[in-house]
C-alpha cells in the first residue's frame, strides 16, 4: 500500500531568511496518527507550512511524496483538494464572506477534481447538519463570516468542522490545542478522534502532550533544529513529558 | 494646462439648437447663457480642485461635438443587461434624446409628474425653467447650451411614489465620437418619496456629459441610485447639485464600472435643520480606467448629518480619484458628518488618490474622515486556497466581499439590490482573469 507521505532530507528556509528545516525525513502510513512535538523555533509549524503551500517558504533540498506523487510541484489549491487539510495554528478571519458560501465553494471545488456531482445547497445542508452534530457547533456560526467575530475556541472547532466536511486523506492539524480550555480541548479531541479512519493519516504538531492525552498517536516524534532527533511509541510523550526536550535538543 | 477656446468644435451644434422651432424665448437666453459661461471657462483645468487629479486630455484633446442627426434605433432588448427587474417607471434617453419605442413610463399617481425634459418645456414650462439657471462649472453650461431633452420628475407634497423611476442614458456613437448632454430635474415637495435609479449604459466612444439638480423640500425623501457602465472609451462627465431642507433625506448610491474617464461631482447643500445625506458607492475599474468622484457636503444648518462611504477596487493601470469635503458654515452646529474612502489596489500599476477634508467654521460638530488604501489580504488568501478553492475564485471572493459590504451598508429595496449585485457580479465575472 503506497504511503500517504513520505518525506526525504527536507530542507527549507524563509524566502530570503534563515533555513528552518534541515534535514526531515517522515514516512506516514494510512490510517496512521503521528505526533509531532519540540520546543518553540524547532520548525514544526514551518513543516505543516510548507507542506500545505504557504507562500514565505522555499524548500532547497529533498522531497514530498503524498500518495505517491511529488507534492512540493503542485499549488497550495490543488494540495487541499487531492485530500491534504491544514488545520491553521490561527485561522484566518475573512470578513464578508459568508462561512457556509465558502464551505460549499470548498467542498465542490474537491468533489469536482474527484469527478463526483457538485452538492447543491439542500445536499450540503444536509452533510453540515451531520457533522455539526460531531463539534457541538451552533447553526448560527455558520451563518457568520468566515472566523470573524469568532473565540478562539470557536475558530479550532471551526477548523475540525471543516476537516470533517472535507474528508481529507492527511490532516495536518497545527497547534490546534493551543488556546483551548479544557472543555474545548475535549470537544476538539472528540471530534479528532471521530474522523480517525483507516484511509485517513494525522500528523498533529503541538507543543504539549496535553492533546496526546485526548488523542492517542501511533508514533511521537521530536522536531529540533530543523530535525527529528528521536521518535517512539505513543508512551514516549509521556516520557518526554518527564524529561522534556532539552538533553534531545543538545543532541541534534 | 493651457486653455483655449474649447467652445469652437460647439459653435455649430449650438445653432443648431438655438435655430430649432418649438422653443421659448426664455429656454433660447438660457442656451445663450450657457454658451457665454463654456467660453468664458472653458474646459475645466487641473487648477479646478474638482479636476487636480483627472487625466484631462481624453476629455480635450478629441473635439465632441453632439449628433445632429436622430440617434439609431436600438433593438427591444439591448437595455436588458441594465434594467431593474420588476415594475419601474422607465425614462430612456438615447444619445441624449427621449426614446418613446423604449421607454415605459406607464400611469403614474396623482401627484407625479414624470416626463422628458422637451415634453416639460412645452407642458410644464414653470417646473422646466427651474432646471435651469444652476450653472456651477463649464460643463453645465455647456450642457444647458447644447441638451437635446433629459428627464423631470416632481412629486407634490405627501406624495409618496412606491414604484422606482428609471432613468437609462443609453449611449451608441459608432465611428464617429460624439457628446450627448441629457438634463435631469428632480423635485420632491413636503413629505415626499421617491426612489429614482439612474444607469448610464452603452456602446459607445463618445462623451455624456450630464447634469442633474435634485431639490427635496422638507421631510422628503429620495433613494438616488447611480450606475454608470459606459463603454470603455467613453468619457462620462456628470453635475449633480442638491439642496435638502428641513428633514430631508438624500439617500444617494453611486456605481462606477465604466468609462475609460468620468467625473461626477456632486455638490449636496444641507440647507435645512436635520437634513440628511447619506452617500454609498463603489468604483470597480480595470485597464486604463479612470474616475473622479468629487464630493461637497455644504452643511449650511444646524443638526444635518453627512455619511459617506466609498470603496474602490482598482486592478490594471486604473486610477481612482476620491475627493470628499465637508464644509460646516458658521451655526450649522450639532452637525454630524463622517467619510470613509476604502480602496483595494489589485496590481502594481493600479493608483488611486483620495483626499478627504474639513472646512470647519461652528463650534458644537462631530466629522470623522478617513481612508485607507491596500491589497488583498494575503493570509485570507492562502487560507482559501489551502481549503481547495483556486487562486482566481479565491481572489473574487474576497473582491466581491470588499465592494458588496458597501451595498449592504447602503440597505436599498430588494430590486435596487439585486440590481447592484448583477453589476457587481458581471464585473467580477468579466474580469475571469483577475491576477
Amino acid at each position: 500500500m503506497t504511503n500517504i507521505l513520505e518525506i526525504r532530507g527536507l530542507r527549507a528556509c524563509i524566502t530570503g531568511g534563515r533555513e528552518v528545516l534541515k534535514g526531515i525525513d517522515l514516512t506516514v502510513a494510512p490510517g496512521e496518527v503521528h505526533a509531532i512535538m519540540g520546543p518553540n523555533g524547532a520548525g514544526k509549524s514551518t513543516l505543516s507550512s510548507v507542506l500545505a503551500g504557504k507562500p514565505g517558504y522555499e524548500v532547497t533540498a529533498g522531497s514530498v511524496f503524498y500518495k505517491g506523487v511529488d507534492l512540493l510541484s503542485m499549488p497550495p489549491d490543488a494540495r487541499a483538494r487531492e485530500g491534504l487539510f491544514l488545520a491553521f495554528q490561527y485561522p484566518v478571519e475573512i470578513p464578508g464572506v459568508n462561512n457556509m458560501y465558502f464551505l460549499r465553494a470548498a467542498l465542490n471545488a474537491g468533489r469536482r477534481q474527484r469527478g463526483q456531482p457538485e452538492l447543491d445547497a439542500q445536499q450540503f445542508l444536509k452533510a453540515v447538519r451531520e457533522k455539526l452534530k460531531l463539534l457541538d457547533i451552533g447553526d448560527d456560526l455558520l451563518r457568520r463570516a468566515v472566523n470573524v467575530g469568532f473565540s478562539g475556541g470557536e475558530k479550532k472547532r471551526n477548523e475540525i468542522f471543516q476537516m470533517a466536511m472535507l474528508e481529507p486523506n492527511l490532516a495536518l492539524l497545527d497547534e490546534t490545542d493551543s488556546g483551548l480550555d479544557i472543555d474545548a480541548l475535549r470537544v476538539v479531541s472528540d471530534g479528532v478522534n471521530r474522523l480517525r479512519d483507516p484511509g485517513r493519516a494525522i500528523i498533529m504538531v503541538t507543543h504539549y502532550q496535553r492533546l496526546l492525552d485526548y488523542v492517542v498517536p501511533d508514533h511521537v516524534h521530536v522536531l529540533a533544529d530543523g530535525r527529528i532527533v528521536a521518535s517512539g511509541d505513543r508512551h514516549f510523550a509521556v516520557e518526554l513529558e518527564q524529561t522534556g526536550y532539552a538533553h534531545l535538543c543538545d543532541a541534534a | 494646462m493651457l486653455i483655449t477656446d474649447g467652445s469652437a468644435p460647439f459653435q455649430e451644434a449650438f445653432r443648431h439648437r438655438l435655430a430649432a422651432a418649438d422653443q421659448p424665448d426664455w429656454l433660447r437666453a438660457q442656451r445663450r447663457a450657457g454658451m457665454e459661461g463654456f467660453t468664458a471657462m472653458g474646459f475645466p483645468s487641473r487648477r479646478h480642485e474638482a479636476w487636480r487629479f483627472t487625466d484631462l486630455d481624453l476629455l480635450t484633446s478629441e473635439p465632441r461635438p453632439p449628433s445632429l442627426t436622430d440617434a439609431p434605433s436600438l433593438p427591444a432588448d439591448s437595455l436588458e443587461p441594465w434594467r431593474l427587474a420588476g415594475p419601474s417607471h422607465r425614462l430612456v434617453l438615447v444619445n441624449g434624446r427621449f426614446d418613446p419605442a423604449l421607454s415605459a413610463i406607464g400611469g403614474l399617481p396623482a401627484g407625479v409628474w414624470l416626463a422628458p425634459l422637451a415634453e416639460t418645456v412645452q407642458r410644464r414650462p414653470d417646473v422646466a425653467a427651474t432646471a435651469f439657471g444652476a450653472d456651477v462649472n463649464a460643463l453645465s453650461a455647456l450642457n444647458a447650451a447644447l441638451f437635446a431633452d433629459g428627464a423631470v420628475l416632481v412629486l407634490a407634497p405627501g406624495t409618496v411614489l412606491e414604484t422606482p423611476v428609471e432613468i437609462i442614458h443609453y449611449s451608441t456613437t459608432g465611428d464617429a465620437q460624439a457628446s450627448a448632454h441629457p438634463r435631469l430635474r428632480v423635485m420632491l415637495g413636503e413629505g415626499a418619496g421617491a426612489t429614482l435609479v439612474e444607469t448610464a449604459a452603452g456602446d459607445g466612444n463618445g462623451w455624456t456629459n450630464a447634469v442633474i439638480d435634485v431639490t427635496l423640500d422638507a421631510d422628503a425623501e429620495l433613494i438616488h441610485v447611480h450606475v454608470q457602465n459606459e463603454g470603455t472609451e467613453a468619457v462620462h462627465t456628470c453635475l449633480l447639485t442638491a439642496e435638502l431642507a428641513r428633514q430631508a433625506r438624500y439617500r444617494a448610491f453611486t456605481l462606477v464600472t465604466g468609462a475609460c474617464l468620468s467625473h461626477r461631482d456632486m455638490q449636496v447643500a444641507l440647507a435645512g435643520p436635520g437634513a440628511a445625506f447619506t452617500l454609498h458607492g463603489a468604483y470597480l475599474l480595470d485597464g486604463g480606467q479612470e474616475t473622479t468622484l468629487a464630493v461637497r457636503a455644504d452643511h449650511k444648518a444646524p443638526d444635518c448629518r453627512t455619511e459617506e462611504v466609498v470603496k474602490g477596487v482598482l486592478q490594471g493601470a486604473a486610477h481612482g480619484v476620491f475627493l470628499g469635503t465637508v464644509a460646516v458654515r458658521p451655526g450649522a452646529d450639532g452637525t454630524d458628518a463622517r467619510q470613509l474612502n476604502r480602496n483595494l489596489l489589485l496590481s502594481p500599476s493600479a493608483r488611486v488618490d483620495t483626499k478627504p477634508e474639513l472646512e470647519i467654521f461652528a463650534d458644537d460638530v462631530k466629522c470623522s474622515h478617513g481612508a485607507t488604501v491596500g491589497s488583498l489580504d494575503e493570509a485570507a488568501l492562502f487560507y482559501l486556497q489551502a481549503r481547495g478553492i483556486d487562486p482566481v475564485t479565491a481572489r473574487s471572493m474576497l473582491v466581491a466581499a470588499f465592494a458588496a459590504d458597501v451595498i449592504d451598508a447602503a440597505r436599498l429595496t430588494d430590486g435596487v439590490d439585486a440590481l447592484l449585485r448583477r453589476h457587481l457580479d458581471r464585473w467580477l465575472g468579466r474580469e475571469g482573469g483577475l491576477s
